[in-house]
Formats: structure tokens, C-alpha cells, sequence
């Protein structure tokens, strides 16, 4: 992984002038930010053995619907854009709340739930973003979120999230259901509450980002969250070798995997390689990365036997 | 052989004859499974090993080599294609010969006959064309074993093979074992039941913690010796210590009626006391736990709970934090194969290792615990890290009454507490259920075993079709007393 990540840097780096610049590596950092606050809430569906598809979508609707609240003052003050920000967290977390509803509570598939959802978030943000689109919202916004508080945020969010996942006993739980659901029921866990609030978590993790996303274009878009980017959230953690079976995998890792991710987006388009091949290359770094940890785990399983 | 830190076999020779079955015992992980491994090109053994056979000195690199070696394997758990028929299910490890000459479609006429001919071989009556789940396991394994002779095996191993067979079928098979050694194939057979030994094989070797322990002609020994060599010191059989007699209620379980079974069960259970639950294999015996505990649904019934006598009712969920269960499928409920032993003992109590506001984790406690319970009922790993998938069954089983003693649980539900577990493990674990019981926990517990259940319970209930037909008291105790409940009830249905 740090390894892939080194590569990754020594390319841009020789092919991309002045890449070893402080404003080009912050911005890298705050580009990325938004695909590893997703690829972070995806890992912990994940580890507990379910998908999320949704969090893109998720995330256009929500910042379309604070963008939609804040736009709809005619002055608007900070205390909106504050209410705005709330708006936009409580509305993923709610996106996040019916995903786990379905999954957890009345047990329906997650690939098919959080697929609909898409569906549904991304018909929600199309309707209230109306024909001719939101207006935007004061520069205030990009100030408080600048560059900085987004690098700022990035590190924090990580470093809490990965704390819940490795030194809590709630994450610990998400371990327990992804390596088996039954014994854990079994040993006396909710499985149930555990699994809602790791959705709830997930659709608060693509706020988050709709928050940074908004920053960068002082407006909201259904097409912000296009769903091609379901490949590069779920792909992050998949490099960062969480597995995709549940029970395995970190947030720290998925972060670092959202880099690579992000980074190989950028190499493409600055040596201008045309979008059909950036996803053909996209795809086969993906399987390429989950071939490595198959014959991993292979020769460790020969080994012990 | 070395595996981590354990040394799974340690200089173990012995030979086979043709016509010879050769009967390889010993205890969980006495190193019975690695053998079998080495010799089916799964696992490579140290420098200085050698394996001859037919006079040649081989090296067995991988499982392909084994094959064409004549090496051939029937496992306890028989695996088939289940929507395939009993023809396609016996060649299937070579579709590749079969196919017509230069044609993509398979030759099945010619795969028929040839399966019919060694289904003839061993005298069994199947129809090729019938699909594998139509079968019974018996019937399975007979596909097992005429797959290994298809494929050319002359060095057939059976791994347990009478594990999930009727006795019946068990019969059917030695015969067909015997038919085969007369032909003059190599057979290995293992087992842990000590009178099909003596049934079937000819020479015995005994293994132990990697090494070989005896071996012996059967006709010269006796079960004793066999034990003696298998265990090394005689085991014991578990003895309850302290008084039988109990006086509080602390469960009272009244018309538990789950969606098929449990029908209406009611009994009361007293501290300290092991009570048995009694029946046939699909009597509903698991059933009831699982509607009693809330992992399935509990259509009526009512449960209450207290100390000293004093019962209140409670639900599942108030219900579950007083007890543990310990499930039948270790595999499928038990344990959290991928993750470490520590985890998986503090995963019954992990409140007590997570500060009070954030759940913030003591890890270096939760270790610590685990080591102690890890010594407490004697589970032998490396340390507290290993993963559990890397031990032996029985250390698995210990890991899971280690992850429900930490709990320290009122009562302890245990659902076949000593299956698949060696007769030393056996012993041990009823040790620590008398140990514990002595302590003022209360157990339920259903067995299979008659023995075991009649030596553990103070009290026992009788279930059949999901109904509760009898309660045998301790004194009343005899197969006879808990075979007559169920038979009184299959009566009354016929009439």
C-alpha cells in the first residue's frame, strides 16, 4: 500500500512540473479528502459484511437540500449557513438511517437496498435542483472551509473514525458481525442496533463530504455525486485492503487507498489519457490490488494448513 | 512438520500393507490430521522425511502427485454436486477423459458404464442417474468411495468416514472395507471411536502430541491399552463433586412454544443445578434453546427469572444477560474463526473491558483475562493471538466455555457441549461443568450421549416431536427410564 502510494508519487512527480510544491500536495490533500470521508464510511458497512453504493448520491442529495435551504433566504447570514451544514449532516444521516433501517430491521439485501437508494437520492437532488439550478452560496463558506480546515478535517475525521473502528467496543462489535453474524447474535450482541448505526455512520460520511464538495463550488448539483464514483469510493477501500467479505480492514487504510485512487485520477488527466481508458486502468489496478491479497491469504492459508 | 511454536509431528514412522487396514488413532490435535495432509500433498514435511511406496522413495509436492500416486481420500463431511447425478458426481474429478473424441460433448455412455462397474464392485445399488441431494449420506459416501476407485486409488484413507452415517450404513461400510482389503488395497482408517477399531482394522497406531505412542495388532490389545496409548495416563472419568440436592428455582420456563418446535414446554431449573435434555436427533432439543433464548422467534410461553426463589418475569433480552449458550455448530455459531482467541473469549463480555462514556477498549486487559482463562480450562495455543480457525477442535470447544466463563453467566445453556471433542478434552470439559456447578451455576445441557448425559445431570427432561414427555430423576437414571419416554410417545401417535 505505502509502497503503491510511493509509485504513485514518484510518477506525478516526474511527470507533472512542479508537482513537489506545497500548494500542489495540499491541494492533492483536500482533492481528496471528500472520496476518503466516503471510501471511510463505506469500510465500516463493509467490515461488518454489507455494502453501501449509495454514498455519492447520498451526498449530491444532501448538499442540494442545505444548498436548497440556505439559497432559499434572501440574505443569507452565517447562522444559515451554520443551520445549512446541520441540515446537510442530519439529512445524510437520515439517508443513511433508512438504508439501515431496511438492512438491519427488516433484513433486505444491502446491495439492493443502498442501489435503490442511489436511485432515489439521485432522482431527490435532480427534482429540488430544478431546471436551471440552485444559486450559489456566499464566499464566506469557502473561506471557513478553505483548503487548510479541509486538510484540517481529513486528518481529524480519520484518525476519530479509525478510533471507533480499532479502540471501541461499538467497533469492535462491527468486527465481531462482519466475521460472523450468527455467533455474534449469539454471544449477546444487538446486531440489529450495531448494523443500523453503521449505516447512519455511512450516510453522515458522505455529508461530510458534501460539505467539502460544496466548498469547491458554492453550490450544490445533482450531477456532483455521478454514480462512476460509486466505483472510486468502494475501490479506495478495497485497495486499502479491507475485505470485501466483512470482518477485515481499517479506515487509516481505506484513507490511504482514496489517495491512490485520486492520485491515479490525476496522472491520467494531466498526461491527458482519455476517460474510457481511465476507467479500464481504474478497473484493472482494482482487481489487480484484490489478486494480490487473494494470493496472500492463499499462501498464508497453505502455510498454517 | 512444524507449525508455529508446535511441533505437530515428531519423527512418526510406520508402514501399510496391501491388504491390510491400518487404524490410525489419537486424540484432537495429536497430529492425525497432519498426516493425512502430508501424505494427500497438502502439507510438506520437514528435511529427513521419507515416504515410500511400492518400494519407491517419493516426494509428495502436491495434491495432484497424491492422486497419480494412487492415493485417494473419503472424507467425514461428503461433499457433493448437489444438483448433479450420481454418475456426473463420481467422474467429476476428470471430465476432460470423457469427452468424445473431438467433440466438445461428453461421452455419456461410456461414463455410465463405467460408474455402474464400480458401483457393482461395491455391491451397491444406486442409479447413476438419480441427483446427489436424492441420496443419503451413506449413499454418498459410497460415490466418495467409487470415485477414489475410478481414479485409480489403491491407498484409500478414510478420514472418520462413519462420523454422520446411520449404523446401518456404518455396517455397509465395513463391509464394503472389507470386500476392498481382500482385493488387496491399502486402506488407513481413522477414528475416534474405539469399537470400530476393533471392528475393522487389523494393526492400530497410536499418535500423541506428534508422536507415535504404540502400535500393536488390534487382536493383542484391548480398549485399555488403546486409551492408555492414545492418552498416555488413564483418564479419569469426571466425578461430581458436592450435593445434588438444590433447592431454589432460578429459571421457570412455562408453555415455550416456538414456530414448529418447541410445542408447550415447561420445567424449572434450580441453582446449581445440571439439568439434561434428553432426545433424538430432531426432537426439537436445539429448537427449545433458541426459542427459550430469543435467537428464534417464541411463538407463546412464559419466562421467569430470580435469585433466591424469588421469580420475576423477564424478557429475552433481561433473560440473556444472565446466560451464556454454548451452540452446536461451533463452526457455524460459535466462534469467530478469523480473529484471535482473545477476542473471541471477551466477545461474551466486552462491557467489561470498555470505559464507561466512549467504549473506549482496554486491550491489554482483555489479554490478560483471556490468558487467564485460557489457563483456567486448559486451552493449548501458542498464546492468546492465535487465531482460532488454527486450533484443534477440542481447544476450539475450550475457547468457547474459556469466552462464556469469563461471562460468568448464571446459567449456562450448552448444546452438545462435547461433540467432536477427544476423550481427554471430554473429560476435562465435565470437570468444569461439575467445577462450576459446584459454584452455584446452573446448567442445561443436551447431549446425544447417553453415558455423558447420565453421568453429568442431576435431573434430566425427555423430549419427543418438540414435547416434553418425561422427567427422569437422578435416581431413576438408566437408558431404559429415558429410551421409555420416548417410546411411550411414538406410541401414542400410532394409536
Amino acid at each position: 500500500m505505502i509502497g503503491a502510494i510511493a509509485v504513485m508519487i514518484f510518477v506525478l512527480s516526474i511527470t507533472v512540473e512542479n508537482f513537489m510544491t506545497w500548494t500542489n500536495i495540499t491541494n492533492l490533500l483536500a482533492q481528496v479528502a471528500p472520496i476518503a470521508f466516503m471510501a471511510a464510511g463505506v469500510t465500516f458497512v463493509l467490515i461488518s459484511g454489507g455494502m453501501d453504493i449509495s454514498g455519492p448520491a447520498v451526498m449530491a442529495a444532501s448538499s442540494v437540500l442545505a444548498v436548497a435551504f440556505i439559497t432559499s433566504f434572501e440574505v443569507v447570514t452565517g447562522v444559515h449557513l451554520v443551520i445549512g451544514c446541520i441540515i446537510l449532516l442530519i439529512a445524510g444521516g437520515l439517508f443513511g438511517l433508512i438504508n439501515g433501517l431496511a438492512i438491519a430491521k427488516l433484513k433486505m439485501v444491502p446491495l439492493v437496498v443502498t442501489l435503490s437508494m442511489m436511485t432515489v437520492a439521485t432522482g431527490l437532488s435532480t427534482l429540488l435542483n430544478g431546471a436551471r439550478g440552485l444559486p450559489t452560496i456566499p464566499t464566506t463558506y469557502a473561506d471557513i472551509f478553505n483548503k487548510y480546515t479541509i486538510i484540517g478535517l481529513l486528518f481529524v475525521i480519520t484518525w476519530v473514525l479509525d478510533f471507533i473502528l480499532t479502540g471501541t467496543s461499538f467497533g469492535r462489535k462491527i468486527y465481531y458481525i462482519g466475521n460472523k453474524e450468527e455467533t455474534a447474535k449469539v454471544s449477546g450482541i444487538k446486531t440489529d442496533s450495531v448494523l443500523l448505526k453503521v449505516y447512519i455512520i455511512a450516510g453522515v460520511c458522505a455529508a461530510l463530504a458534501g460539505i467539502v464538495n460544496v466548498s469547491s463550488i458554492l453550490t450544490a448539483r445533482a450531477s456532483m455525486g455521478p454514480q462512476s464514483q460509486v466505483l472510486d469510493v468502494v475501490s479506495a477501500a478495497v485497495i486499502g485492503g479491507v475485505a470485501v467479505n466483512g470482518g477485515k480492514g481499517r479506515v487509516r487504510d481505506a484513507v490511504l487507498g482514496a489517495f491512490l485512487i485520486v492520485g491515479i485520477n490525476n496522472i491520467m488527466n494531466l498526461i491527458g489519457v482519455s476517460d474510457y481508458y481511465t476507467t479500464l486502468i481504474k478497473g484493472s489496478i482494482i482487481i489487480f490490488a484484490m489478486g494480490i491479497e487473494s494470493i496472500r491469504t492463499y499462501y498464508a492459508s497453505r502455510v498454517r494448513a | 512438520m512444524t507449525f508455529p511454536g508446535v511441533k505437530a509431528l515428531d519423527d512418526v514412522s510406520f508402514c501399510a500393507n496391501p491388504g491390510e487396514v491400518l487404524g490410525l488413532v489419537g486424540v484432537n490435535g495429536a497430529g492425525k490430521s497432519t498426516m493425512m495432509n502430508i501424505l494427500g500433498g497438502l502439507l510438506q514435511p520437514d528435511k529427513g522425511a521419507e515416504i515410500i511406496i511400492h518400494g519407491e522413495r517419493v516426494k509428495i509436492k502436491n495434491p495432484k502427485v497424491a492422486e497419480e500416486l494412487g492415493i485417494a481420500f473419503i472424507h467425514q463431511e461428503v461433499a457433493a454436486f448437489e444438483t448433479m447425478s450420481v454418475f456426473e458426481n463420481v467422474l467429476a474429478y476428470d471430465f476432460n477423459k470423457w469427452r468424445k473424441k473431438g467433440s466438445l460433448f461428453l461421452n455419456k455412455k461410456a461414463m455410465k458404464e463405467e460408474v455402474i462397474r464400480h458401483l457393482q464392485a461395491l455391491d451397491c445399488r444406486i442409479d447413476v442417474d438419480t441427483p446427489a441431494h436424492a441420496l443419503t449420506v451413506g449413499e454418498k459416501q459410497m460415490i466418495q468411495i467409487a470415485r477414489a476407485l475410478s481414479q485409480g486409488g489403491q491407498i484409500l484413507l478414510f478420514d472418520e468416514p462413519t462420523a454422520s452415517l446411520s449404523d446401518n450404513e456404518t455396517q455397509k461400510l465395513f463391509e464394503i472395507i472389507n470386500n476392498l482389503k481382500s482385493q488387496g488395497y491399502i486402506i488407513f482408517y481413522i477414528s475416534h471411536y474405539l469399537d470400530e477399531i476393533f471392528e475393522i482394522c487389523d494393526r492400530v497406531v497410536a499418535l500423541r502430541d506428534g508422536q507415535k505412542t504404540g502400535e500393536a495388532p488390534v487382536s493383542e490389545i484391548n480398549k485399555e491399552n488403546l486409551v492408555d496409548m492414545m492418552i498416555g495416563n488413564a483418564v479419569e472419568c469426571a466425578e461430581r463433586k458436592g450435593s445434588r440436592d438444590k433447592a431454589k428455582i432460578i429459571l421457570r420456563a412455562e408453555n415455550i412454544t416456538g414456530v414448529k418446535f418447541p410445542k408447550n414446554i415447561s420445567f424449572d431449573l434450580h441453582k446449581g443445578e445440571i439439568l439434561g435434555v434428553w432426545g433424538l436427533l430432531g426432537s426439537g432439543r436445539s429448537e427449545l434453546f433458541n426459542a427459550l433464548l430469543g435467537i428464534d422467534r417464541m411463538v407463546a410461553g412464559k419466562i421467569s427469572f430470580g435469585y433466591e426463589g424469588d421469580l420475576k418475569e423477564v424478557t429475552h433480552k433481561q433473560l440473556y444477560q444472565h446466560v451464556g449458550y454454548l451452540t452446536e455448530g461451533r463452526h457455524h455459531d460459535g466462534l469467530f474463526l478469523d480473529m484471535p482467541i482473545s477476542k473471541n473469549i471477551t466477545s461474551s463480555l466486552l462491557s467489561k473491558f470498555a470505559s464507561k462514556l466512549l467504549g473506549i477498549l482496554n486491550t491489554r486487559k482483555e489479554n490478560e483475562e483471556s490468558r487467564l482463562m485460557m489457563k483456567q480450562v486448559n486451552v493449548k495455543a501458542v498464546d492468546e493471538n492465535m487465531i482460532v480457525s488454527k486450533l484443534s477442535g477440542g481447544n476450539q470447544q475450550k475457547v468457547i466455555i474459556a469466552k462464556w466463563f469469563l461471562k460468568n453467566p448464571d446459567i449456562l445453556f450448552m448444546d452438545e457441549p462435547t461433540k467432536g471433542v477427544d476423550v481427554g478434552a471430554k473429560a476435562e470439559i465435565q470437570n468444569l461443568i461439575f467445577q462450576k456447578s459446584g459454584n452455584g451455576m446452573s446448567f442445561v445441557i443436551i447431549s446425544s450421549e447417553l453415558e455423558e448425559i447420565m453421568n453429568l445431570c442431576d435431573r434430566i427432561i425427555v423430549i419427543a416431536e418438540g414435547k416434553l414427555v418425561d422427567e427422569v430423576k437422578r435416581e431413576a437414571f438408566s437408558q431404559k427410564a429415558l429410551m421409555a419416554g420416548i417410546v411411550k410417545q411414538e406410541n401414542s401417535y400410532e394409536n
